[in-house]
């Protein structure tokens, strides 16, 4: 069969990746009342934070705890909620196509699996992101007030792009874990958890100890919630660049560590059912 | 030109077992019982370009741990292959160009999307141009007629229409060789037909190799020229259907009935009578112990024939037989 010669190959990569991103957007479109009523989730998550933070400053007596005003507490934790609720189940995804042998079809097409899975987990955060933050936001606009500052949104977009890649990274090796161990579902909460404390997700780092923080941060989870997070209350240049270098840092050593176990998986990979 | 070129293929598999109960699990917890279970042994067979090959086996024969290995998805413990001139396991992205696949209870159609999207994403990772691929969607559609079909949500097709469809998508990107693993697995005789009206008239038209897995003997011998047993992971027989039927399709069975009510029933040396009624009568021989013709003048004899049916066994009989010989090796 007579195949596209004009382009090289990487804009034919693009290309194959691009559609298999488009038809994941078409396919979490197949049921859109269920698209918007998972993002009202928001409205509830949002208004518990609301009272929460607003006793504890209030029992504070402070304006701001660690540099940080209840409202930008409230902003902050609307643009890591998103995130967290914008990221597809891709372990379990990956762990269940491993177990039940649909891999097979992932396996036995001219792409590369990690990508091929990239391109629908973004396809499935980008479409999510958009409502999640809509609802999000009209809940906080309201409870405390406009948002911080509008001028660095291009670069929080940016930034969560990253942070979904890091997320995928991990969440696809804790998937991969099913070529030895076929049940992931421990590493999922384990990992949830982290992404909980450690990500910032349930408390602002800046609110930790300096020791628990600084550990924080040496560590991915952050880049994956609170990095973004903490850019949207307060953009700045310089904290993007040191932003998006880190995540570009862990975003190599996660998906090299990623490949690794992919190649090592494959090879020894026994397909349930034949 | 081979297609297929197979010397010594092994696969064996590490499984863990645990014995019932509580107890079973904590001592599987401590010590893993790992347990090798050999699903293919020392397996070569070749397949020319265009030919239509039959896989048939048992459950757990080792017949989709074979087309697995030759599609590149699993690696072999041992021996070689070539499809098409490749290392399927080493250049498993280059030969995924080239050749097709189905397996009949994993669907690779996007369920929630119209068949049509799949369709079209196929296109765009086996990179051909759009033209070519709304050409080859519209040529493929009137061949396997599903054009009414496109449209609508996977989900919502019945198993014999998206088993259509499953096949389509797997020859969008014209491939010389197509591996299907049980295609015609839970579909019904009408739906069965269809599937294997339509590999043929690919097989015949495009020059399409085909490796037919199937435990229904039907399939195989309504579209290969060639057959292949696997039984325990081990051929146990090769050779072309028609000679597997001349080797093995040596008895006969005949079914007579009587214008008149049968008083005594004729006795026949060397048949075996499987069933004998008022009017009529059926029994079972091997040609070669008793010829067709001494068993009709017998029976004419009897009485007046008014009707008479002679049957060969079924492939299943005769696979069955094949079966049980290899057992008893």
């Amino acid at each position: 069969m007579k195949r596209t010669a004009v382009f090289p190959s990487l804009i034919r990569d693009i290309r194959k990746y691009w559609a298999i991103f488009r038809t994941q957007l078409v396919n979490s479109l197949a049921y859109p009342l269920d698209l918007l009523s998972r993002s009202f989730s928001m409205v509830l998550f949002m208004w518990i934070f609301a009272q929460l933070w607003r006793t504890t400053y209030s029992a504070s007596g402070q304006e701001s705890i660690a540099g940080l005003s209840l409202n930008d507490t409230l902003w902050y934790l609307m643009m890591a909620e998103t995130i967290i609720l914008s990221k597809p189940r891709i372990s379990t995804q990956v762990a269940e196509a491993v177990k039940d042998g649909s891999i097979a079809y992932n396996l036995n097409k001219p792409y590369n699996f990690i990508l091929y899975h990239f391109s629908v987990s973004f396809g499935d955060s980008l479409l999510r992101l958009v409502p999640n933050a809509l609802i999000g936001s009209l809940v906080v606009w309201r409870l405390a007030g406009p948002p911080p500052a509008t001028r660095g949104w291009p670069l929080v977009f940016v930034a969560v792009l990253a942070a979904l890649a890091i997320d995928f990274c991990i969440n696809a090796m804790i998937g991969m874990l099913a070529f030895i161990t076929e049940e992931i579902r421990a590493f999922e909460w384990i990992y949830a958890k982290f992404i909980l404390i450690l990500g910032g997700v349930l408390i602002p780092l800046d609110f930790f100890p300096e020791w628990l923080k600084t550990a924080a941060l040496s560590l991915p989870f952050a880049y994956t919630t609170y990095g973004p997070a903490r850019l949207f209350i307060d953009p700045d240049w310089d904290r993007f660049v040191t932003l998006i270098s880190r995540q570009g840092a862990w975003l190599l050593v996660c998906g090299g560590i990623l490949a690794l176990i992919y190649r090592k998986g494959t090879s020894q990979l026994a397909i349930n059912g034949g | 030109m081979l297609a297929i070129e197979v010397q010594k293929l092994r696969k064996v598999f590490q499984t863990k077992q645990k014995a019932a109960g509580l107890k079973g699990s904590l001592r599987a917890l401590a010590r893993p019982d790992i347990k090798s279970v050999e699903a293919v042994r020392d397996i070569s067979f070749e397949m020319q370009n265009g030919e239509l090959l039959g896989l048939i086996g048992p459950n757990g024969a080792g017949k989709s741990t074979t087309i697995k290995m030759l599609t590149g998805i699993l690696h072999p413990t041992d021996g070689n292959a070539l499809v098409l001139g490749k290392v399927p396991w080493k250049q498993r992205r280059d030969l995924a160009y080239k050749i097709g696949s189905v397996f009949g209870q994993r669907p690779q159609l996007w369920y929630h999307l119209p068949a049509i999207d799949t369709f079209l994403l196929f296109g765009k990772i086996y990179e051909l141009d759009d033209a070519v691929t709304k050409n080859r969607i519209g040529f493929l559609s009137e061949a396997f007629e599903i054009t009414h079909l496109l449209e609508t949500p996977v989900r919502k097709l019945s198993l014999g229409q998206r088993m259509r469809c499953e096949v389509a998508a797997s020859l969008l990107h014209k491939p010389e060789l197509v591996l299907l693993d049980e295609p015609s697995i839970g579909l019904d005789v009408v739906a069965k037909q269809r599937i294997r009206d339509t590999i043929k008239q690919m097989n015949a038209h495009e020059g399409v190799g085909v490796v037919l897995t199937s435990h229904d003997a039907g399939d195989i011998e309504a579209l290969c020229q060639r057959v292949i047993i696997i039984n325990h992971g081990k051929i146990i027989y090769q050779d072309k259907i028609s000679n597997l039927k001349r080797h093995y399709l040596t008895s006969k069975q005949v079914d007579v009935r009587f214008a008149e009510e049968l008083t005594a029933p004729p006795t026949l040396p060397g048949t075996d009578v499987i069933k004998v009624g008022r009017y009529g009568m059926k029994l079972k021989f091997d040609t070669q112990n008793i010829p067709v013709a001494q068993v009709i003048a017998t029976l004419a004899e009897a009485g007046n024939l008014v009707d008479v049916t002679i049957s060969d066994p079924s492939l299943e009989e005769v696979i069955r037989t094949i079966y049980e010989e290899a057992d008893k090796l």
